[in-house]
């Protein structure tokens, strides 16, 4: 694996945690990179990491309502429980969808796999 | 630059947006700005491999358009991820498959997408992620264009707006350079971009727009934006968003006329505005913008000249 395979793998990686920045700032510890990624990484600002970790989290919840009505209802009738169910599914399921059917998909699979809607 | 550049308007599938514009996009735009992926239908998930990728309604409703008024269509994609290091081909295969059957469908003058990654070991973030700018990451960018003008010749990159860098910020244009090099291949110069991350980052904005290959900007594009809410980011800290979602602000009013007499193969200045953001009160706001950067460009040529 080149180091630009690796710096895909572990960008895409630190977009799904639960903390991005903090992922991020690991990441530049890797040793499958060079000095001149990881100096990239430890450079990258903690506070735009963050707001585009929300940024990527936002367009995949957009995804997913736009894809299920049901979603959509959870969400107009318990916000914060929705939301709470959105950021477990979001670390456990990668986001592979390509739009809103396949993310819907992927998100009644993982309800009926971990009861999370009931 | 003999003529001024033509001005236009994104198209969003939207009923909504299109219906209260109705009258605007006939009038107004001499061309129209169309992101080809938003007129296809998304793949079911039990879609068989080598199932290709069918247009939405959206794309009868653009074609009519363009039935009617006879205005040409340019497309700007989000999706394609020139930075991508590992590409899927199957995907590759069906997306060109459709952009070649949008292409004889619309015509596109011409075809661009974004700086940056956002099909990362296949995990779609949709978001446009930053890459290190290297000698390496040039050659993947630019490959990446190719397939693409193999269909529509002239083919091309925005400057995206980042929150983060993997670098200096102010090396970008130096690799939008080196990734824009070949014959036909453009780029896209997006002022809302350039502001924001100038703002987000901390440096002046004509530091970047200084060092850009200007003669190689085919299109400009001016929306507008506004900062994230105080409870994102620790400590209150708000950052400016590219969300083109309100007026085009006068700091981008100002770039548009500062920049765009130095740009020679200018073709098109459009105002992008997103699906979700236009009310009836906001109608009158984007005819008075469509004008506003018709008189620059049309001034511009003057000055040229």
């Amino acid at each position: 694996m080149s180091e630009l395979e690796r710096l895909e793998e572990l960008v895409a990686e630190a977009f799904q945690s639960p903390d991005p920045r903090a992922a991020l700032a690991a990441a530049a510890e890797d040793p499958g990179l060079g000095a001149d990624l990881r100096a990239r990484l430890a450079g990258a600002a903690p506070d735009g990491v963050r707001m585009a970790g929300l940024l990527v989290v936002k367009l995949r919840f957009e995804r997913l309502i736009q894809g299920s009505r049901a979603a959509g209802e959870w969400f107009g009738r318990d916000a914060a429980g929705f939301a709470r169910a959105f950021r477990r599914y979001h670390g456990e399921v990668a986001p592979r969808a390509e739009g809103p059917v396949q993310e819907a998909h992927a998100f009644a699979e993982w309800c009926a796999r971990t009861g999370a809607d009931r | 630059m003999t003529e001024p550049p033509a001005i236009g308007f994104t198209l969003q599938p939207e009923e909504r947006m299109l219906e209260l514009l109705g009258a605007l996009l006939r009038e107004e735009p001499d061309y129209y700005e169309l992101a080809p992926e938003t007129a296809w239908r998304p793949m079911p998930p039990d879609a068989q491999d080598g199932a290709p990728l069918e247009p939405n309604r959206y794309h009868a409703v653009f074609r009519a358009l363009r039935a009617e008024t006879g205005k040409p269509f340019v497309a700007h994609g989000v999706g394609w991820s020139p930075g991508s290091v590992r590409r899927d081909p199957e995907r590759d295969r069906r997306w060109l498959e459709r952009i070649r059957a949008d292409h004889a469908a619309f015509a596109f003058r011409w075809y661009t997408d974004h700086l940056g990654v956002a099909e990362l070991a296949g995990f779609n973030l949709t978001l446009p992620l930053p890459l290190p700018m290297t000698a390496e990451m040039s050659v993947i960018a630019r490959a990446s264009l190719a397939p693409l003008q193999r269909i529509v010749p002239d083919v091309g990159l925005e400057n995206s707006v980042f929150y983060y860098h993997l670098g200096d910020p102010l090396d970008e244009p130096t690799f939008l350079r080196s990734v824009l090099h070949a014959p036909r291949t453009h780029l896209l110069l997006d002022l809302h971009n350039v502001f924001t991350t100038a703002l987000n980052a901390g440096f002046e904005p004509e530091r970047y727009l200084a060092a850009l290959p200007l003669e190689r900007v085919i299109e400009i594009h001016v929306s507008g934006g506004a900062d994230s809410d105080p409870a994102w980011l620790p400590a209150g800290r708000t950052l400016r968003l590219d969300g083109h979602d309100s007026a085009v602000p006068e700091e981008v009013w100002a770039l548009l006329e500062d920049v765009l007499p130095r740009c020679p193969n200018l073709r098109g200045v459009t105002l992008e505005r997103m699906e979700g953001t236009v009310d009836e009160a906001d109608v009158p706001l984007l005819r008075e913008e469509l004008r506003r950067a018709r008189l620059i460009a049309r001034g511009a040529r003057r000055a040229h000249v």
